[in-house]
């Protein structure tokens, strides 16, 4: 396979893996408003325990890590994701009911970099700053597959997944559990005043989103075969909020088209450019930069993002007596004046939703 | 002929639908709420009144659950319900509304009220994976419902819109609407006719007259009392956070307590030079 | 018993940098009302920033370097308060927006640090001093200088709000910033200011923090932020004193433990302390209503 195929499928493994990755952040963030910036966190969970979960017994690996059970595909990858999600159910109930939208995202930035700080130092848990390296890759050997056929076969099979993932997703946001999560998004207190239990769907929101981090963290280190710390920095949480944002929040086309263009395109296109000789990283430093920039003026100028969220319609009519206040003056009256206000103040001095 | 010029007469020795006892509430050592105790009748219409700063709103946020009182009791029916949750207040069948009108901006002005029923079969992740039958039947039965509640507040028109989108006296209709599909025992009302036009206060009282005739409870928060005094029943009157006096609005008027607290504080269009 | 009081020392010198840079993100957060997320990197800037007189360019005495450098992020901070974090958050009126804000700023200031300065730790220009036995304390000049700056940073800033016209205006500001606005308080210049002083604050913090750490790194600011955080939540958030204070508690906590457990995770022990404080006494030491 020539290296430009390799690339290629490479850069779709990422986008599968991106999509699969926004939509469990987007669930938590874009459906129910939680700044979940411990995102990263969670996939990491997913790819550590994926990954040693699959591995044979530490002894004799020259890696020391936890578990070690020599369990295959996809088994290795549900067991990650489970465990992402049990993370987060602790990390719920220990946080998401005592704190307001700013000292939530404090404490869970803490986490991310506590969690981070652990990983890197604990060797005995998941090989320290080595990482774990040498997973085996899934089906390879049953299938007689080399280095490159794996790539597609796996970029493939990430496909699947996230067709899969986004099938179900698709059925949860349009149901009306999805309903009920846009409403305390918009407004807790009064999705309270309406006899919902706000702490038991945020709990649900974390729950599924978490369980999607730890499957895309699964599948990382299912197809490169290693995970460490540098792939995780807690500022990498900001790379998946970049996606929602600039693809669309509350949107499934928006979101593969968010990852397209940031992580396909931002992140790892640049990754093939040749490095420049003497700066060391520089192309992936202005890289970086690039993919805040970029954030700040999609929030600006188009904070639904490139695909706005859905609006919801009504079902078709079914004729039923039309009651005479229908036509009410009045109502159209007043629409035209919202209408007629709504051009002067324009999207800068309105409220928004998180989009 | 305007639905508020209907008389109103109350029912002999009713039933309490809502009941507090020495509520008090202080913020930072201020205190807001010093003592309220009062029973709010069945099926009538109760208006709590009172010259600003009375703790009126404070008092509609304890006894909907959304504030948790310092002390006192508060009773729905014969069931306790101090400093419980708003959610499980609401549960109970006790909505309320805002002063300032809560729309949920993102949704639809339809899906605001579909929001409101509870235990919506569709809520639960079982149902929408292994019961999607009875999902869609709950929810269509719950669309229907929505729109002809729509259609009485003449917001069916704006069905798909935004809610954000509405001008301010559509907003308060939808925020009763939404209330309303929510098959309340008990309303609570805070100043529902606050900044609206006077063709809208005639609209939005006739709803409550209608709401009351199906035998909901509804204390309302208010000001005007030219609308106090055309559609409620009886009249709770709150000064410095607690309870002055309670009765019909003739007797109060009569009151001197009553007349000293609210010296230059309420529009009375009946007795405005 | 001697391991204990080394230990104490140290957590005293931790103290006095957290408390500089707990204070100037709790000064902040209560005029704005959204937590800076940059601010970790405000503090690497100023630790860049001093590094550059102090060793690269200039090679001034290290306290001189720093007061300049801490004026520089002071001044940077306006800059971009006025430029990009103010108008956003005029703009949307859910906080959430202006948050992950800060946090893609975050991302920005740290690429743009590591492409000037690279990954590799660097060192300031400092004699070196011997340690000197205080009591049963054993620190250097240094850490000395690092305390007693603290407590007159604490000082200065007690009094200001205490006594003077900004600081009645800023906690005026910081308790209804609407009422501040209709009583005539020229809102925009006090945040101005107050954007200044908690640049500069994170500017000196990232300085003590580079020479009592003994290296600097582009990413040191933001590994400690979350010990700040923890020190403003346990504290109480809102509270300046509180922010204080809670800075005492988890500075020396964080290093009294070292004593006992591997050092390497010292600092993991001020998110345990605010874990702790979340699940039994959530509003902190001491809280102020209206910021929880």
């Amino acid at each position: 396979m020539s290296a430009f195929w390799y690339y290629v499928f490479t850069l779709v493994f990422f986008l599968f893996d991106y999509f699969i990755l926004a939509m469990g952040l987007n669930i938590q963030y874009g459906e129910t408003g939680i700044l979940n910036f411990a995102y990263i966190g969670f996939v990491a969970i997913g790819a550590y325990v994926t990954g040693a979960v699959s591995l044979p017994n530490s002894v004799g690996t020259g890696q020391h890590y936890i578990l070690g059970w020599g369990l295959p595909f996809p088994v290795n990858l549900l067991i990650g994701g489970l465990t992402a999600s049990a993370f987060a159910v602790i990390v719920a109930l220990i946080s998401l009911r005592r704190l307001r939208t700013d000292y939530l995202a404090m404490v869970l930035i803490s986490l991310s970099l506590v969690l981070y700080d652990i990983c890197n130092n604990f060797v005995p848990l998941f090989n320290g700053a080595d990482g774990l390296y040498n997973v085996p890759e899934p089906m390879a050997k049953a299938l007689h597959l080399n280095t490159n056929s794996f790539i597609w076969f796996f970029a493939l099979v990430a496909g699947g997944i996230s067709l899969i993932m986004w099938f179900v997703m698709s059925r949860i946001t349009r149901s009306p559990l999805g309903r009920t999560l846009r409403a305390i998004r918009d407004d807790e207190v009064v999705a309270a005043a309406l006899g919902k239990n706000v702490f038991r769907y945020q709990l649900t929101s974390m729950l599924i989103g978490s369980f999607y981090a730890g499957i895309g963290g699964g599948l990382l280190i299912q197809f490169g075969g290693s995970f460490n710390p540098t792939a995780w920095l807690p500022g990498e949480t900001f790379v998946v909020f970049a996606v929602i944002i600039v693809g669309g929040v509350g949107n499934n086309w928006g979101l593969l088209i968010g990852a397209l263009v940031v992580e396909v395109l931002l992140v790892h296109l640049p990754t093939f450019l040749p490095a420049i000789p003497g700066h060391a990283g520089l192309i992936e430093y202005i890289d970086a930069m690039l993919i805040g920039v970029l954030l700040m003026v999609m929030l600006w100028f188009r904070p639904q993002g490139l695909v706005p969220e859905r609006l919801r319609r009504s079902p078709a009519e079914e004729t039923t007596s039309r009651s005479t206040l229908d036509d009410f003056d009045l109502t159209e009256f007043e629409s035209k004046i919202a209408a007629q206000s709504r051009v002067d103040s324009d999207e800068a001095g309105g409220r928004h939703e998180p989009a | 002929m305007s639905p508020l010029d209907e008389t109103t007469t109350s029912a002999p020795l009713p039933e309490v639908a809502l009941r507090c006892e020495g509520i008090t509430k202080s913020f930072q050592g201020v205190s807001a709420v010093t003592g309220a105790t009062f029973d709010v009748p069945k099926s009538q219409i109760t208006a709590l009144i009172g010259p600003n700063g009375a703790g009126k709103t404070t008092l509609v946020n304890i006894l909907s659950g959304s504030m948790k009182c310092d002390g006192g009791t508060e009773f729905i029916g014969d069931v306790e319900v101090t400093n419980k949750e708003s959610y499980e207040i609401a549960r109970l069948g006790l909505m309320r509304t805002f002063q300032l009108s809560r729309e949920l901006g993102g949704l639809t002005v339809l899906e605001n009220l579909l929001v409101a029923p509870k235990h919506q079969a569709g809520e639960s992740l079982l149902n929408i994976f292994f019961r999607p039958g009875k999902m869609k039947s709950v929810e269509r039965a719950n669309v229907q419902r929505a729109l002809e509640i729509l259609r009485t507040y003449g917001l069916y028109k704006l069905r798909d819109n935004r809610a954000r989108e509405l001008s301010g006296g559509q907003k308060k209709l939808l925020e009763i609407s939404r209330a309303v599909m929510a098959s309340p025992t008990i309303m609570l009302l805070d100043e529902p006719m606050a900044g609206v036009n006077p063709a809208l206060i005639d609209r939005i009282g006739g709803y409550i007259l209608d709401l009351k005739s199906q035998g909901v409870t509804l204390l309302m928060v208010e000001h005007n009392l030219n609308v106090v005094e055309k559609i409620c029943d009886h009249v709770i009157v709150l000064a410095e956070g607690r309870t002055l006096a309670t009765g019909r609005l003739e007797e109060l008027r009569a009151n001197e307590e009553v007349v000293k607290a609210y010296l230059g504080e309420v529009i009375d269009v009946n007795t405005a030079r | 018993m001697t391991l204990f009081w080394l230990s104490f020392g140290f957590g005293l010198v931790t103290a006095s940098v957290l408390s500089i840079a707990a204070v100037g993100l709790s000064l902040q957060f209560g005029i704005t009302n959204y937590i800076n997320f940059a601010y970790g990197d405000f503090m690497a800037l100023g630790a860049f920033f001093t590094y550059v007189l102090n060793a690269e360019i200039l090679h001034w005495n290290f306290w001189v370097a720093m007061v300049f450098g801490s004026l520089f992020v002071g001044v940077f901070a306006v800059i971009i308060s006025r430029l990009i974090l103010s108008p956003f958050a005029r703009r949307f009126d859910k906080t959430f927006y202006v948050l992950i804000v800060t946090f893609g700023l975050s991302l920005i200031l740290l690429n743009v640090i590591y492409s000037i300065w690279g990954a590799n730790v660097r060192f300031y220009n400092v004699p070196i001093n011997r340690a000197m036995h205080i009591g049963p304390l054993l620190l250097t000049r240094d850490q000395l200088i690092v305390m007693a700056i603290a407590i007159a940073v604490m000082a200065a800033i007690a009094v200001m709000l205490k006594t003077t016209r900004l600081g009645k205006s800023m906690r005026a500001m910081s308790d209804n910033t609407t009422l501040a606005m209709t009583s005539g308080i020229d809102t925009k210049r006090i945040t101005t200011i107050t954007w200044f002083l908690s640049g500069t604050l994170a500017g000196l913090a990232g300085a003590v923090l580079g020479l009592t750490e003994g290296n600097l790194t582009p990413a040191s600011g933001e590994l400690f932020l979350f010990v700040i955080f923890a020190a403003v939540i346990v504290g109480g958030v809102g509270s300046i004193y509180g922010a204080m204070a809670g800075a005492v508690l988890i500075g020396l906590a964080t290093e009294v433990s070292a004593a006992f457990i591997d050092p390497a995770y010292k600092l993991d022990v001020a998110f345990v302390i605010l874990i702790l404080t979340l699940l039994f006494r959530p509003s902190g030491l001491f809280a102020r209503q209206g910021k929880v």
